[in-house]
């Protein structure tokens, strides 16, 4: 019995970093992204995005689960640092990001494809930051509304309000590059 | 071009997705696979400072630390002064109006001086009065408390007997009384050399237990020098008398200068004797030195060391500890308050660049 508990007492930090790996694994591309959707610097990203682990690696005893998941806590922290690494720089969100790569789209998927992506890149370009922020949040990480809100504090319903407007705004801004 | 529709923009968006370097991706597995080692830009400066989790309860350790370093110090402090008020303790100077007495018994004056005319002029004062240049006269005294046993009250009179002598003091007054604890004891009215006085309280302290010692200072200074500047202008007038009754011619005239005279001559021997009683005030101490038995009236002043005065030294010390501790809280208080204040500033601040950022 009491070697049992010793056993479970010296596996308790392990599950922890077990949670952690588990966490970073299935986030770090999306971190990534998002952070790369924020700063449009790549070199900046990987710095700020090793940084971000790093940091909530050092806070990971100190994540609540009653207060958000640990991907809404995760982001939090890569944004915290993603706004750091702005202010730090004296950047605004809206320089001029780097040019999309033609290249990376596959040829396979057709001209077609390639210049709708183009055209959907564009027009994400023309968003406002705040925006540009929400629809990275949704699609580069895939977060949910109410992780979302909770990267951002602010509530779910919220989140999901902005979030719809900014699609709008997207899609008319297709339209018009259209 | 047709307008994308909702699936196909968020599909065309997620393919807009930035993606890390493969590069990027195995070294920051690796880093964290590692724990995500800490990367200083500075590597020799790896240290940082401790969580507030460690500094809390270490800042805590340390002021009850310092609060009972300086209770420790302070207590000490406190029985060494305790113990040196019993010595040094200064009583008010005492009253005047005890002069008549203290003249009564005071001891025969090495220049016993007659209260004759003639023989009064010739002798020299005991101390030299020089108008402007005055020695400070101090009178002084002290009362000792002893506590012995009954059976010692005896020897211990002895022993002051022979210590007073021993320092050219006279003994003005003793009693001593036999019987139970309580009732046994001695009394003792001294006079002792002001010169001596330290080494002879030194030598009646070593007689037995000290219990109090009291000692009181009286500077009579004025008085001295007004009593020898009155005698001075006494001298005066009476050479001018005696002047004047060489150069009297008449029987009549002879007379009334001799009648002044008598009278000046007693107006300065009483100056006279008024000084030199001034003189004996300065020159010698007056020492009450009483022998007690049984149990002393300050329990706390002698005595073994027991659990009451255990008890009374904890709390002492607990009083001081907490008299520390509110002091140092009293400094530590507004620094904290201050450096949360900074603190929450610097949140804020931050927090509003953060939003600012992005607008």
């Amino acid at each position: 019995m009491e070697q049992a508990l010793v056993a479970e007492a010296k596996d308790a930090p392990r599950a922890a970093d077990l949670a952690f790996d588990r966490l970073y694994r299935s986030s770090r591309d999306d971190v990534y992204a998002y952070v790369a959707s924020l700063l449009r610097d790549a070199t900046a990203a990987e710095e700020v995005t090793a940084a971000a682990f790093e940091r909530a690696y050092r806070k990971r005893n100190r994540f609540d689960p009653e207060r958000g998941e640990p991907r809404a806590w995760l982001f939090g922290i890569a944004r915290n640092a993603a706004l750091d690494e702005l202010r730090r720089r004296g950047r605004q969100a809206e320089l001029t990001a780097e040019p999309a790569d033609l290249e990376s789209f596959a040829p396979s998927e057709g001209a077609e494809h390639n210049e709708r992506r183009l055209a959907v890149s564009a027009a994400l370009e023309s968003l406002e930051p705040r925006e540009r922020e929400l629809i990275a949040l949704k699609f580069f990480a895939g977060l949910e509304n109410r992780e979302i809100a909770r990267v951002l504090g602010i509530s779910e319903s919220n989140a999901g309000t902005k979030l719809h407007r900014a699609m709008t705004k997207l899609r008319e801004a297709c339209d018009g590059n259209a | 071009m047709e307008t994308p529709r909702d699936e196909q923009l968020a599909a065309d968006l997620r393919a807009l997705r930035p993606a890390p370097r493969p590069e990027f991706t195995a070294e920051l597995d690796e880093r964290a696979a590692a724990g995500f080692p800490r990367r200083s830009h500075w590597p020799q400066l790896s240290w940082r400072l401790p969580s507030l989790r460690v500094l809390i309860p270490a800042g805590g350790v340390a002021v009850i630390a310092i609060a009972f370093v300086t209770a420790l110090s302070v207590s000490n402090d406190s029985g060494s002064s305790s113990e040196s008020s019993g010595v040094l303790n200064m009583t008010p100077p005492a009253d005047s109006s005890s002069e008549p007495e203290h003249a009564a018994e005071a001891p025969p004056a090495p220049s016993a001086a007659s209260a004759g005319a003639a023989e009064v002029e010739a002798q020299p004062f005991s101390r030299e009065v020089k108008p402007g240049i005055h020695k400070r006269a101090v009178e002084r005294s002290a009362e000792l408390v002893l506590g012995a046993a009954p059976a010692d009250v005896a020897d211990d009179s002895a022993e002051v007997f022979e210590a007073v002598h021993a320092h050219d003091g006279i003994v003005m007054r003793s009693s001593t009384r036999e019987g139970e604890p309580g009732v046994a004891g001695a009394r003792f009215e001294l006079l002792i050399p002001s010169a001596k006085l330290g080494d002879a309280l030194a030598a009646l302290s070593a007689i037995d237990e000290v219990r109090s010692r009291h000692e009181a200072t009286d500077d009579i200074t004025a008085p001295t020098v007004q009593t020898g500047e009155l005698l001075q202008d006494s001298k005066a007038r009476i050479d001018s008398l005696l002047a004047q009754l060489e150069a009297a011619e008449t029987e009549s005239e002879r007379e009334a200068v001799e009648a002044e005279l008598a009278a000046e001559r007693r107006h300065r021997a009483a100056l006279r004797a008024q000084l030199q009683h001034l003189e004996r005030r300065a020159d010698y101490s007056r020492v009450l030195v009483r022998i007690e038995t049984g149990a002393s009236e300050d329990s706390s002043g002698g005595g073994a060391w027991g659990v009451d005065d255990a008890l009374g030294d904890a709390g002492h010390i607990l009083a001081i500890a907490a008299a520390v501790a509110v002091v140092a809280l009293a400094i530590l208080g507004p620094i904290s308050l201050v450096a949360l204040l900074a603190w929450l500033t610097h949140r804020a601040w931050v927090r509003r660049e953060r939003r600012r950022v992005l607008s």
